[in-house]
C-alpha cells in the first residue's frame, strides 16, 4: 500500500512539474510582450508621468512575476518570501529615502561647486580669513 | 503515452528527485534558505548602486559637472541593450525549464536547457563587452594628411574614437601596418628616437606618418568613468551586475560538467536542490537587469528626464 502512495505521489508531482513548464512558457511569453511595450512605449508622445508610470509598473510587474514564478516563491515555503521581501523593503527604503533626500531643487549650484574646490584652495581661503 | 509516462522517458531517478530531504529547523533545505538570504543582501547591494546612480542622475541633470561634456542619449544603442534584455530573460526562461527537468529527473533535458542558458549569459557578455566598448570609445570624423613615399599629399576621412589623441594614434599605426614606406623620420630627430622600432616611433611620433590631421565631428561622444558622473556609476553598476552574470555562466559550466560525472544519478535529490539554487542566482541576475534597464537605459528616453546636451 504504501509503494502505491509512493507511485500516486511522484506520478502527481510528475504532473505538478509539467503544470508548471506550461506556466513557465506563458510566462516567458509574458515578459516578451511586456519587454516589447516597454521599448515601443518610450518612443509614443505620452506625458512624461504616464511614460514614467508605464515603466515602473511594467519593471515592477515582471519583477514579482519573475521571482514568484520562475523562483518558484508562489510553490516554496511562505519564509522564503518573507526572507526575500525583507531584503527588498531594505533596498526600496534605502532608494526612496536618498532620492527624497537628494532632491535637485534643494541642492545648491554654488554649495556643490566649493564641495569640488580643490583642498588647498578652500585652506587657502580659511587662512586669508 | 500518458503526460506523465512522457515526462518519465528520459528519466534517471525521479523518484529520487523528489525525496524527502534531511530534516531542518525550518522545514527547508539549508542550501536554499541560505541563497535566499544571500539574494536578500544582495538585493540591498544593487539598490545601493542604483540608488547612487539616480541620486548622482538628479543632481547632475548633464551627467556631468558640465554642460556637453558627455550625450546620453546618443552614445545609449537602445536597440542592443533591449536584445541583451530579450536575452536574458530567454536565459532566465531556460534557467526554469533545467531546473524542472532536474526536478523530474530528466539530466538529458536539464542538460540542453543548462547549455542554452549558458550561451545565451556568454551572448549577454559579449553585447555587454561591445556596449562598453563603443561607450568608452565615442565616434568621430577626421580629415587627414599623409605624405607617399613618392611625395605625393593624399588627404582622406577619417572615422575613430572621440578622443583626437587616441584616434591619430590609431590611424598612424594603421597606416604603418599598410604602408611601411610611408614613414618619415626627421633628419633633426633625436638619435634614441631613431633607434626605435617603426611602431614605437609612430606611437611617440604620430605627425612622422600622419603629416595633418584635424577633428571635423564628434558624432557619440566618449563616455568614461573618468569624465563624468554618470559613466563612473554606469560602469560601476552595470560592470557589477556583468560580474555577476559572468559568476553564473561559470557556475552553469561547472554544474553542465559536473553533470557527466555520473555524481547526479547517485543523489537525483541533491543535484535537483544544488541545480535549483543555481537557478535562484541566475533568475536573480536577470531581475536585476529588469531593474537596471528601466531605470538607467530606458528612463533616458522620457522627455524632460534627460535635457538637451
Amino acid at each position: 500500500m504504501s509503494a502505491d502512495a509512493h507511485a500516486l505521489s511522484h506520478a502527481e508531482l510528475l504532473e505538478q512539474e509539467n503544470q508548471r513548464y506550461h506556466a513557465f512558457i506563458n510566462l516567458a511569453l509574458f515578459l516578451s510582450v511586456f519587454t516589447g511595450v516597454e521599448i515601443v512605449v518610450i518612443f509614443l508622445p505620452f506625458p512624461s508621468w504616464a511614460l514614467m508610470g508605464t515603466l515602473v509598473t511594467l519593471s515592477i510587474v515582471k519583477f514579482f512575476c519573475v521571482i514568484f514564478w520562475f523562483m518558484h516563491l508562489i510553490y516554496d515555503a511562505p519564509l522564503l518570501t518573507i526572507l526575500f521581501i525583507a531584503g527588498l523593503l531594505l533596498a526600496a527604503g534605502t532608494m526612496i529615502a536618498l532620492l527624497g533626500l537628494m532632491q535637485h531643487d534643494d541642492v545648491d549650484p554654488a554649495i556643490l561647486h566649493e564641495s569640488m574646490a580643490p583642498p588647498s584652495r578652500v585652506m587657502h581661503d580659511t587662512a586669508v580669513v | 503515452m500518458s503526460a506523465t509516462a512522457a515526462l518519465a522517458h528520459d528519466s534517471s531517478g525521479p523518484a529520487e528527485a523528489h525525496a524527502a530531504h534531511p530534516p531542518t529547523a525550518t522545514g527547508i533545505e539549508t542550501k536554499k534558505v541560505l541563497m535566499w538570504l544571500f539574494l536578500a543582501s544582495d538585493c540591498m547591494f544593487f539598490g545601493t548602486l542604483i540608488s547612487t546612480h539616480l541620486v548622482y542622475r538628479k543632481v547632475y541633470p548633464y551627467g556631468s559637472t558640465d554642460k556637453g561634456i558627455i550625450d546620453i542619449l546618443s552614445t545609449f544603442d537602445i536597440q542592443l541593450t533591449s536584445f541583451s534584455t530579450f536575452i536574458l530573460l530567454m536565459s532566465s526562461f531556460l534557467m526554469a525549464l533545467a531546473v524542472s527537468a532536474m526536478h523530474k529527473g530528466q539530466i538529458k533535458s536539464f542538460r540542453r536547457s543548462c547549455i542554452g542558458v549558458i550561451i545565451f549569459g556568454l551572448i549577454f557578455l559579449t553585447g555587454q563587452v561591445y556596449e562598453f566598448t563603443h561607450f568608452f570609445d565615442g565616434h568621430a570624423l577626421y580629415t587627414f594628411s599623409v605624405k607617399t613615399a613618392a611625395g605625393e599629399v593624399i588627404s582622406s576621412t577619417y572615422e575613430g574614437p572621440a578622443d583626437p589623441a587616441r584616434a591619430k594614434a590609431d590611424l598612424a599605426h594603421r597606416l604603418l601596418a599598410a604602408h611601411p614606406d610611408w614613414l618619415s623620420v626627421p633628419a633633426a630627430a633625436a638619435a634614441e628616437d631613431k633607434a626605435l622600432a617603426p611602431a614605437e616611433q609612430v606611437k611617440k611620433h604620430g605627425d612622422w606618418i600622419v603629416t595633418a590631421f584635424k577633428q571635423e565631428k564628434v558624432e557619440k561622444k566618449s563616455l568614461s568613468m573618468q569624465n563624468s558622473v554618470f559613466g563612473s556609476t554606469f560602469f560601476l553598476m552595470t560592470g557589477t551586475h556583468g560580474t555577476h552574470v559572468a559568476i553564473g555562466v561559470l557556475w552553469l559550466v561547472s554544474m553542465y560538467l559536473y553533470s557527466f560525472t555520473g555524481r547526479f544519478e547517485k543523489n537525483m535529490h541533491g543535484a535537483a536542490i544544488d541545480v535549483e539554487i543555481m537557478g535562484l542566482y541566475w533568475h536573480f541576475v536577470d531581475i536585476v537587469w529588469i531593474i537596471i534597464f528601466t531605470a538607467v537605459y530606458l528612463v533616458e528616453y522620457i522627455p524632460g528626464y534627460n535635457p538637451a546636451p
